[in-house]
């Protein structure tokens, strides 16, 4: 579904990205694990158009969408959840689920939509009047999910979900996401926590200095020696 | 309405080739500096001035120039309304060779350019600045040539006082020695008059709303028959508007700087506002003659008397050239000086015996059903006219 | 008086409020204080003009005097600032300085460097009294037109899609975009809203003064400038907030300063905006924005 070939990003002068291969398949949670700066965040905003490429392609559904603006990939069926949540704190829980499915469909669509949202986060029906900013760091979560979601599609770049968030808070976002997976959606996940995305994820890919260094099934990495002695503190 | 600028700027090409041309047959060359405003807030009145200036300079020079015999070479420099840089392209001006020099339609960039040309002693004239302070301020080279604001302001209260107006309430700004010190002359020979000053509010050039000095007036415990203010564009219309939008049906008089299309394009809402001028163009007089040869001359008609004054400066330094026998500035200063009755376009013009500052013909007008009427022309008694 | 002096302030801070809003619109979503916002009103108050030469009835005028502010905002943004998008605040800000001197010459030069007369309807200028209260038509229509405009932006932002994309993209711009929402719709959008601000803001102002002169905008942007940054950059509240204080200081400074502290006054408004922003340095009601890594 999603293919990422040869990918480089740069600031300035330095090389954030130095070459990323990888490919999602549909219904798959993949997971991008590695350090901090390895160039994880870099390569979601690439694919989601906010960072721009210095070379290699990005191809989605058989469709080149390399340095398209971040609207027209999205209109494309590709959503990111960034990176810190990044709700707007000053509109209701209700205007920011607006926003998420405002162009991608008819109003009364949105409307079915967001009653499916408000039925898998009842939480959100429960602040729909509030303000995004008054949230809690877990509701906050739910939230940028939700609205990531209203506009039905087809992948959801998923970054750093658990970040901030308390350990019994990081369970249910993340049985959340498996269910997300169980409903057909195609899930590309960056996480720290190793561990936690080994578990849920089909297969993973690990970045370090900007450069795949391994990749494989999920049990594969979790067993790796590699995986084991860097990230997972065995 | 055609560009100004433009049209500006072709007469001054056309002028310079037509120098070129003759220059080449008389060998004497007089340079004029003119440091006026081309853009900014005094260009609406720099511009007429200094058209009527190079109609006679034309005129002069395709009769051999100054005196017959002095070619003129006028330069021009855009001060954009900005006193400091009115400084600067006087400057410019004398270092290119300026004997004689025009200042701007107000008393502050022509003072500025004046400290300049003082110490030289350079001839000085401001194309239609009217403080009478001026020339004092700058020193023995300084010439007005308009009406002098207590000049006119003389002429207003007099006219005020035979309409039996009692009351006035005086409208000053202290951005501009000609909208601070003009009314309050008035104020004086009012008072002399039998007159009282009921009132007295202030505002700053520029200020978009007048509506705290209108409530002001409203006020007022005494209340006035007149105002008297010294406003010009745009505060006069936004004035005026607001003053009769509060339901204020109080006449208001001003002075020369409001006798201009803008403010006659404002129709009704300017009926009955007193002003002044350089003259008036009764049938038959030399001023008619004049606006008519204006017309011709730059394709529309004046807007003011500020052409004509112009258009009377030079006739003044011919004379004064003339009177000289040569362009040596000191000599043609003391021939401007000594200028007695000389015959203008608009009356009799004075300096000897005077501050610089001429004796000359005021008309009084006023605005009624979009027109400028004239009511009447008068020379006020000397001894009635406030000291500067 | 002081009912009278009220009213005063009210109006003219009305007007200031839709100025400091056209330029907090702007900066909210692009980061650019628009300098060329007061040529914005000049052009509509030649508009105006224009119409009324050509004999259009008054209400059709003021229309397309309105209109032409919205449009050029929204051509200049296409013209001058589109291309600079993603230039640093400083590119932007000078960016928008040579807009703003290109307009004024070629609004001396095109037209004339001298005021041009606006002649109001007569019932502009009347007044109605309630027993021994009057109030003048003029600044009745600003504070009537003032609260609609108010009114009807407040609503445009709160129920439209566009306006609650403008609120939020005024706190993250880049998120707005990965809901699918075009940044040019938003930007443009901006703007329109800013020239719509700016061309009525120019009605008020041209019916209070009644002329326009290439100069024209120059005080308005200054003032709304002041405004809004004292009401909180960025910030609508704040705008309008900071918009009608200062029309009620001005009032009050003119109504009660004696005549020879008189031309300290714009002195003294300065030093209490910096007294404000002292105690308050993000404004009265400072803008929410994204906390971002």
């Amino acid at each position: 579904m999603l293919s990422v070939e040869a990918l480089k990003i740069r600031y300035g002068e330095v090389e954030a990205v130095r070459r990323v291969d990888l490919t999602v398949d549909s219904g798959e949670i993949i997971a991008l694990v590695g350090a901090n700066g390895a160039g994880k965040s870099s390569t979601l905003g690439a694919v989601a158009g906010l960072v721009p490429v210095a070379s290699g392609k990005v191809i989605f559904d058989g469709v080149d969408i390399t340095g398209l603006t971040p609207e027209a990939i999205a209109r494309k069926g590709v959503a990111l959840v960034p990176e810190g949540r990044r709700i707007f704190a000053s509109l209701t829980v209700a205007d920011n689920l607006r926003l998420g499915g405002a162009v991608h469909q008819p109003v009364a669509e949105a409307r079915l939509r967001e009653e499916e949202m408000l039925e898998l986060f009842p939480i959100l029906r429960r602040y729909y009047r509030v303000k995004g900013g008054n949230l809690s760091g877990g509701e906050q979560q739910m939230l940028a999910i939700a609205r990531a979601l209203m506009g039905k599609p087809r992948m959801i770049l998923l970054d750093e979900p658990s970040l901030g968030l308390a350990p019994q808070l990081i369970d249910t976002v993340f049985d959340l996401i498996a269910e997300l997976r169980r409903k057909g959606l195609t899930i590309l996940l960056v996480e720290q926590n190793v561990a936690l995305a080994l578990e849920i994820a089909d297969r993973a890919v690990v970045l370090a200095n900007g450069e795949v260094v391994l990749s494989g099934t999920a049990k594969e990495l979790a067993s790796s020696d590699l995986v084991r002695q860097a990230y997972l503190g065995a | 309405m055609p560009s100004l600028y433009r049209l500006h700027r072709a007469a001054l090409c056309a002028a310079v080739f037509g120098i070129a041309a003759i220059s080449t047959a008389s060998a004497e060359e007089i340079i004029i500096g003119a440091a006026t405003a081309q853009t900014g807030g005094l260009a609406p009145y720099d511009q007429p001035a200094l058209a009527g200036l190079r109609m006679s300079l034309d005129e002069l020079n395709a009769k051999g120039g100054l005196g017959g015999k002095y070619t003129v070479k006028l330069l021009i420099k855009d001060t954009r309304s900005d006193t400091a840089q009115t400084a600067t392209v006087a400057q410019e001006l004398i270092d290119a060779g300026a004997k004689i020099m025009i200042t701007p339609c107000d008393a502050d960039p022509s003072i500025s350019a004046g400290q300049l040309t003082q110490p030289l002693g350079i001839p000085t004239l401001t194309l239609c600045g009217s403080a009478p302070v001026l020339t004092g301020a700058v020193g023995d080279v300084m010439f007005g040539t308009y009406p002098a604001d207590n000049v006119q302001a003389t002429a207003v209260a007099d006219f005020a006082v035979s309409e039996g107006r009692k009351k006035v309430f005086l409208l000053t700004s202290p951005d501009s020695t000609y909208t601070a010190n003009l009314p309050e002359y008035f104020g004086k020979v009012f008072e002399k008059k039998g007159g009282a000053v009921v009132g007295r509010g202030t505002f700053s050039m520029g200020q978009p709303d007048f509506s705290a000095e209108i409530t002001n007036i409203k006020g007022l415990a005494d209340k006035p028959d007149l105002i008297m203010t010294a406003a010009y564009e745009p505060d006069f219309p936004a004035f005026i508007q607001q003053l009769r939008g509060a339901g204020v049906t109080i006449p208001v008089y001003g002075a020369d700087a409001i006798g201009t299309p803008t403010i006659k394009a404002l129709g009704k809402l300017v009926d009955g506002v007193v002003y002044t001028a350089a003259g008036y163009a009764e049938p038959g007089s030399k001023l008619e003659a004049f606006n008519a040869a204006f017309t011709k001359y730059a394709g529309h008609a004046p807007e003011s008397t500020y052409e004509v004054n112009g258009y009377e400066i030079g006739l003044i330094l011919d004379q004064a050239v003339k009177t000289a026998g040569s362009d040596d500035p000191k000599a043609v200063r003391d021939a401007i000086a000594g200028l007695k009755d000389f015959e203008g376009i608009t009356g009799k013009i004075t300096y000897a015996g005077t501050d610089r500052m001429p004796l000359r013909p005021v008309a009084l007008m006023r605005y009624e059903g979009g027109e400028g009427k004239h009511v009447q022309t008068l020379i006020p008694d000397a001894a009635d006219v406030p000291a500067p | 008086m002081i009912a009278q002096q009220i009213i005063n302030a009210v109006s003219l801070g009305g007007v200031y409020a839709l100025l400091a809003l056209g330029l907090a619109i702007v900066f909210s979503i692009v980061g650019l204080i628009n300098f060329a916002h007061g040529e914005l009103m000049t052009l509509s108050g030649y508009a105006l003009l224009a119409s009324l030469v050509l004999g259009f009835p008054f209400p059709v005028a003021v229309l397309v005097a309105v209109s032409c502010g919205a449009l050029a905002a929204v051509a200049m943004e296409r013209i001058a600032f589109r291309p600079m998008r993603g230039a640093s605040v400083t590119s932007l800000l000078l960016t928008s300085f040579a807009v703003s001197s290109l307009l004024k010459v070629v609004f001396q030069n095109g037209i004339s460097a001298r005021p041009q007369a606006v002649a109001m309807p007569g019932w502009m200028t009347g007044a109605f009294s309630f027993g021994d209260f009057t109030i003048g038509v003029g600044p009745s229509i600003s504070i009537v037109v003032s609260a609609l405009a108010l009114i009807a932006l407040e609503v445009f932002l709160r129920r439209s899609v566009t306006g609650t994309a403008m609120r939020a993209a005024a706190e993250d711009f880049d998120v707005v975009r990965l809901m699918g929402i075009p940044a040019s719709r938003i930007i443009a959008t901006a703007f329109l809203l800013s020239g719509l601000l700016a061309g009525l803001a120019a009605m008020l102002w041209v019916a209070q003064r009644a002329s326009v002169d290439p100069l024209m905008g120059f005080t308005p942007v200054l003032k709304a400038f002041i405004a809004a940054v004292v009401g909180g950059l960025g910030s609508l509240p704040g705008a309008v907030a900071g918009g009608f204080l200062l029309g009620v200081i001005e009032v009050l400074l003119q109504a009660t300063l004696p005549g020879a502290i008189a031309p300290y006054r714009d002195a003294i408004v300065l030093s209490g905006v910096i007294a404000v922003l002292l105690v308050r340095p993000q404004g009265l009601i400072p803008a929410v924005r994204a906390q971002r890594s």
